[in-house]
């Protein structure tokens, strides 16, 4: 059995290795090849459903480093559901990007890249102990730069894809922290081991440890202020976009938390800190969102937003709510993705909304899967984002933080008005993509790079013969895996129906301990009047989302109130509350200004003009003792009678005396 | 076995001149061939024995004693297969000379790292300067032979002080022979004593490695070393001071080492952060590699003054997977050099698009410089920083966090800097790498992967170390302190020398006033067979003739 | 019959001043030659004295290392002397100063 989970977690990695080594000979190939191992992992992993939910789970030892760091694979419940949604909604994105990199030269580069995500992101949730899950977070981090980065001759994506490694690596250091705290204080870095001995953490070393693990959630999770790599990790290929940055990499912090749920459960401030967080990084996330033009921005910051409201769930301590609207957004928001992609691909390659409209009538298809989608990240009852959400936000008066509870019902309002705004700007009103980039306010800075777009070529590309540019993939199969997203994306929530004992809570049994909540008396009002808030929340966003963009009245006048936005976007929105701006200041700059003070100055002339004033002084002295060697023989036989004439004097007149 | 390979490449070294100049392909390829053999012959034989040979009686015993266990083991592999890589890449004009010189390096650099003798050490020690040395004079870039004298008198200064500490050793403990014995067996050293030896193998391996703020003979070696030689001098000679510390002190000197620990902390840590900084901010590409060796070995300089098993082993680690990071980095940059003529990363970028395997060697060597989990730079860096914090050393662990940030702004600068970016069209672009020069560098990649998913063999090897250690410092705190103890010897010998004394006096004849006639003329009775060695205690004997008398 | 040691040893430390005042005072290398065999002599007297004192023959012994010696140094003491008046005329030590710092 555990030979299975081996293969589970190799497969990918293989499937990596081989289209790497055979690379540019089987250019589509490599996309057969790279979804195939990754669905084929999937049914191995479907195959150990009965082991993992076991009582302990699956457990494979791997090596050992020194005594007490031992490494391992572990599948139970929470790794299981988060292999699932990485093989099984990895699977289909790898399916749909065949179609969406058709015509990509670099196409073998981009699926080895990706199997190598999917084997890094397996890294993380198999591994059975804080080093290996340490491990596939950087790789997942590396994986995520090489894609960001996959067009690396574009400058922008170039300083994307460092930027978003750079604050992953603060992140990793935070973990880092957290296992050397933890393994002194536990001697093990083993889940089950640090567990076990949870009691000798406590008070102020227990909020420092999560504190430490939740610095990497942040830098990882797209958390307030370590966000601001997210929405220029847009400049990847859409189908990263819709994997890593929306589906499973992103999440990683909501699988950490849950992971650690016995230490949260151990430390208040701790839950209240993470609570805090994801609010407000929701609430940001949303906000921002409504002011974004980009496509993929505008989706950038939802999942930012969705985000936090997994980090609230399961930072406050409803670990199964939180995990489901992981769970849910999974499919929802890779749904999107992919459903942007199809129009950008459509449209060769426009993000910006502004040159869009009209589509519903050109492409229906896209336009019911998006619809599927934005009802479900909005919560509309019925579809599966309202049962996670709504058992997210509720959740927060359940466990006593009112303030939380109103910032994700009004998080919920706004996440209406700017999805349905997207969805207007898109599909409904005229088609724009003819008009001048002026008469839309469209300014001109930004888009510069992107109309010299090329895809890099190797040499070994350039003499093969060339993949039809022009051609055409099947439309199936792009469609195919969106449509599967979309369904899921409506059904995914009813797993969830009848709260503590649906099967999604019996799923996960005693795997997250209690968290402290307070008794249901206290609580303000009962779950069903707090839906129903939420929705007619959620109502009224759409509708100031149809009346600014979708009634016929201004879709007829879409391209006036598109110019007046575009050009009166107050600056802190385009600045995104000026977080890259601050960074800069605060951390960049300095680290700059001393390391250049260092290398201009103190090295070259404190350090080393040291050692050389050492040399000098010896100089020095020479000059002072070369007056002495006068070149007369009888003056040196004077200063030798002298000398002599001093000893013989010591030891006739002192040395006698001893 | 062992002596052979030491020998064997400093013979084929100065034997190399026999060939003609125009053989450069042979003389690089015999290299490669005697390297590689070195490295197979260690690999294989992990558990050699011993070697030893008679050297000095006097003024202490010292041998040729030779043996390759423990963390010299390891680096000793490095050394070779760094060597081998290096060799492998060569392209430079005069090579049948410049490989010679590569083959000293590696022959006297084997020897430092299987000397068990602490004389052996010391020679071997200032051996290795030579070749880098007249490296540094006859293929300067710049023709000017400054910083070639500098590398010499920096490191000739430390070599001194370490010669005088290993001589000083050697009186004191009448041998230095010591290396490989248990500790337990040495004698304790009076603390003074301790403390000035100490001083001078600190010297020596401060400068060597180099840590903060001896430093600044390094970046411009680096720099002006040619790519092969920068490659083996960053891996494996930057070690030999780190090296030191671990077999030399702190085995031998605990006592001062432990006293020395919270300077050695500070050193380490503003080496850490100055190095990372400085890295962050340079415009030549082998520049920022040499001011992150700086930082790294910083961190190592911590991990060996935690005194922590966990830290220790980590560091050995870190020691091997800096060793093959930066080979295998300054093969890499070497080959940029080559192909662009230049290093400066404001006038490179783009090449990755033409030279993707160059690009995809130069992108694991980064990623395994900045400590991406899953590489060797990764394993080291957690073991010690987890044994440093265990060691209760919790804010040099935390601040020992900051520099691994640092190391990914400057390692990706670096990367994407060369690599990224549009082309750059005032840079001459030639082929990508031959399929010969990805062979020379897989091996390196080959290593640092196995490293980072499994450092443990050679985390355990500095296991036997760390418990001799321990065991030394036991006896000498457990016996009232070394003082004490050394105290009560001396006391003991003049005691004998009393007694010895007066039996001598009663030898002697009588004058008038029934005193012992002492003969004046001392040079008469040296070679007596009853060697009066009282007399080396003056006051011992005027005592012994005052009893005598009464 | 015998002289008692202090006259060799005084008449050695009068001969030995005169050596040393003569290459002091005198600036024609000949003559400072000459006072350096001088001082050697008279440092033999003194070793041979003492040989005879203490009934010692390595006082003797080194009387001989030192006639040999100083032989050896006045034949290559000429011969610098030759050397160096075959390129200035004028011998004077105090002019041949070409060493000075």
């Amino acid at each position: 059995m555990s030979g299975l989970l081996l293969a589970v977690w190799l497969l990918p990695f293989a499937g990596a290795l081989a289209i790497w080594a055979l690379g540019p000979q089987l250019r589509r190939g490599a996309g057969w090849i790279g979804s195939a191992t990754v669905l084929l992992a999937f049914v191995l992993t479907l195959v150990q459903w009965g082991a993992a939910t076991a009582s302990g789970g699956a457990h494979r030892a791997l090596v050992t480093w020194i005594p007490g760091f031992t490494l391992g694979l572990l599948l139970d419940p929470l790794s299981l559901l988060w292999s699932l949604i990485i093989t099984g909604v990895g699977g289909l994105i790898l399916v749909y990007s065949i179609g969406y990199m058709w015509s990509d030269r670099a196409i073998a580069r981009f699926f080895a890249y990706m199997n190598f995500f999917v084997f890094a992101m397996l890294t993380l949730v198999l591994s059975d102990n804080l080093v290996g899950l340490l491990v596939g977070w950087g790789l997942v981090g590396l994986a995520s730069y090489f894609l960001i980065g996959f067009w690396f001759d574009r400058p922008s994506a170039v300083e994307a894809a460092r930027k978003a490694f750079v604050i992953n690596v603060v992140g990793d250091v935070g973990i880092m922290f957290a296992v050397f705290a933890l393994y002194k204080a536990t001697g093990s870095i083993t889940f089950a081991g640090i567990f076990s001995q949870r009691d000798a953490l406590s008070g102020g070393l227990l909020f420092m440890i999560c504190g430490a693990l939740f610095v990497g959630c942040a830098a990882k999770s797209a958390q307030v202020p370590l966000q601001t790599w997210l929405p220029d990790a847009m400049e990847g290929p859409t189908p990263v976009s819709a994997l890593i940055h929306a589906a499973t990499m992103v999440t990683a912090g909501v699988y950490l938390i849950a992971r650690f749920a016995p230490l949260w459960n151990a430390s208040p401030p701790a839950r209240e800190l993470v609570g805090v967080v994801g609010a407000v990084t929701a609430l940001l996330g949303a906000i921002l969102g409504i002011a974004q033009w980009d496509i993929k921005r505008i989706l950038a910051y939802s999942t930012m937003s969705q985000i936090g409201y997994m980090i609230m769930g399961v930072g406050i301590g409803a670990y199964q709510a939180g995990v489901l609207h992981f769970f849910t957004h999974a499919f929802f928001k890779a749904g999107l993705f992919l459903t942007a992609g199809l129009l950008i691909h459509e449209l060769h390659d426009e993000q910006d909304v502004r040159k869009m409209g009209g589509l519903s009538r050109r492409m229906p298809f896209a336009f019911y899967a998006m619809l599927a989608g934005t009802l479900a990240i909005i919560g509309f009852p019925g579809f599966s984002g309202y049962f996670s959400k709504d058992a997210v936000v509720y959740a927060m008066l359940e466990h006593g933080q009112p303030a939380l509870y109103a910032v994700g019902a009004l998080t919920a309002a706004i996440t209406a008005y700017y999805m349905f705004r997207m969805l207007f700007l898109t599909f409904f009103g005229p088609y724009r993509g003819e008009l001048e980039d002026a008469e839309l306010g469209i300014l001109p800075d930004r888009r510069a790079h992107r109309d010299e777009h090329m895809p890099p070529v190797h040499p070994a590309e350039l003499t093969r013969p060339a993949v039809p540019v022009h051609g055409h993939a099947p439309a199936w199969l792009m469609n195919l895996p969106v449509a599967i997203l979309a369904l899921f994306a409506v059904i995914a929530g009813y797993v969830a129906i009848g709260g503590a004992t649906s099967p999604w809570w019996r799923f996960f049994g005693g795997l997250f301990g209690a968290a402290p909540a307070v008794a249901a008396s206290t609580v303000a009002f009962s779950e069903s009047l707090s839906t129903l808030l939420v929705s007619a929340l959620v109502a009224i966003g759409i509708i100031v989302a149809f009346v600014r963009y979708g009634s016929p009245a201004a879709q007829l006048a879409s391209v006036e109130r598109i110019r007046a936005e575009s050009l009166g976007r107050p600056a802190i929105f385009a600045h995104a509350f000026y977080f890259d701006d601050a960074i800069d200041a605060l951390v960049v700059r300095p680290a700059r200004s001393v390391g250049t003070f260092i290398a201009r100055f103190v090295d070259p002339h404190v350090l080393d003009g040291g050692v050389r004033d050492v040399a000098w002084g010896a100089g020095a002295l020479g000059v002072i003792f070369r007056a002495l060697q006068t070149g007369l023989v009888r003056s040196y036989a004077l200063t030798i009678l002298v000398g002599t004439a001093c000893f013989i004097a010591y030891f006739a007149l002192i040395g006698s005396a001893r | 076995m062992i002596f052979a390979l030491i020998i064997a490449p400093i013979v084929a070294g100065v034997l190399l001149v026999l060939v003609p100049r125009s053989a450069e392909a042979f003389a690089k390829w015999f290299g490669v061939a005697l390297a590689t053999i070195v490295f197979i012959i260690v690999a294989l034989e992990p558990h050699a024995s011993d070697e030893s040979l008679r050297w000095l009686s006097r003024p202490f015993v010292a041998n040729f004693h030779v043996g390759l266990g423990g963390i010299g083991y390891w680096i000793v592999l490095l050394l070779a297969l760094s060597t081998a890589c290096a060799l492998a890449v060569t392209r430079v004009p005069r090579q049948r000379d410049f490989v010679a010189q590569m083959l000293v390096l590696l022959g006297a650099m084997t020897g430092l790292f299987v000397a068990r003798d602490l004389l052996l050490f010391a020679l071997f020690w200032d051996l290795m300067l030579i070749p880098v040395f007249l490296t540094l004079i006859a293929w300067s870039p710049t023709r000017s032979t400054a910083t070639a004298w500098r590398y010499l008198v920096y490191n000739l200064v430390g070599g001194l002080a370490l010669l005088l500490a290993t001589a000083a050793y050697g009186v004191v403990q009448g041998t230095t022979d010591v290396l490989a014995a248990n500790p337990s067996m040495l004698a304790p050293i009076s603390p003074a004593w301790a403390f000035w030896i100490f001083l001078g193998f600190a010297f020596a391996f401060l400068i060597k490695t180099p840590v903060w703020p001896l430093h600044t003979w390094m970046p411009l070696t680096y720099a002006d070393l040619p790519a092969p030689m920068v490659a083996v001098v960053s891996a494996v000679q930057s070690k030999a001071g780190l090296y030191g510390f671990i077999v030399v002190t702190s085995v031998l000197l605990p006592g001062p080492m432990h006293g020395a620990a919270p300077a050695m902390f500070v050193l380490g840590l503003i080496a850490l952060v100055y190095g990372a900084l400085a890295a962050l901010v340079q415009d030549d590409a082998k520049r920022v590699v040499a001011y992150s060796s700086l930082s790294h070995l910083g961190l190592i300089v911590l991990a060996i003054f935690s005194f922590n098993p966990i830290a220790l082993g980590g560091a050995v680690v870190y020691i091997v997977a800096h060793g093959l990071f930066s080979a295998g980095l300054f093969i890499v940059l070497g080959e940029v050099e080559r192909r662009e003529d230049t290093r400066l990363l404001s006038r490179l970028g783009g090449l990755g698009a033409r030279n993707p395997k160059l690009a995809g060697g130069l992108t694991i060597l980064a990623l395994a410089t900045l400590g991406l989990p899953g590489l060797c730079g990764f394993a080291g860096e957690i073991l010690i920083l987890t044994g440093v914090y265990r060691a209760g050393f919790v804010w040099p662990a935390v601040v020992a966090l900051i520099p691994i940030i640092i190391a990914a702004a400057y390692m990706l600068r670096v990367l994407q800097g060369l690599m990224n970016g549009p082309e750059v069209a005032d840079v001459p672009q030639r082929r990508d790498m031959t399929p010969l020069e990805m062979l020379a560098l897989a091996p390196l990649v080959i290593a640092i992967v196995l490293l980072g998913v499994n450092p443990g063999p050679v985390a355990a090897s500095s296991r036997a170390l760390t418990s001799a250690a321990t065991a030394l410092a036991n006896v000498q705190t457990q016996s009232q302190s070394g003082i004490a103890y050394c105290k009560q010897a001396l006391l003991d010998q003049r005691r004998n020398a009393m007694e010895r004394a007066q039996r001598y006096l009663a030898s002697l004849p009588r004058d008038v006033n029934g005193r012992p006639i002492v003969p004046t003329a001392q040079p008469a009775t040296i070679g007596s067979v009853q060697e009066p060695s009282c007399l080396r205690y003056p006051d011992v004997m005027a005592a012994a003739v005052k009893a005598t008398a009464k | 019959m015998s002289v008692d040691v202090t006259n060799y040893i005084a008449l050695s430390a009068v001969m030995f001043f005169i050596g040393v005042a003569g290459v002091i005072v005198r600036r024609n290398p000949l003559i400072v030659l000459m006072a350096i065999e001088l001082m050697f002599n008279a440092a033999n007297l003194a070793l041979v004295a003492f040989a005879r004192v203490w009934v010692n023959n390595a006082g003797h012994i080194f009387v001989f290392l030192v006639v040999t010696v100083a032989a050896a140094e006045a034949a290559i003491g000429l011969a610098i002397v030759v050397a160096v008046f075959r390129r200035a005329e004028n011998v004077d030590v105090d002019e041949v100063a070409g060493l000075h710092g």
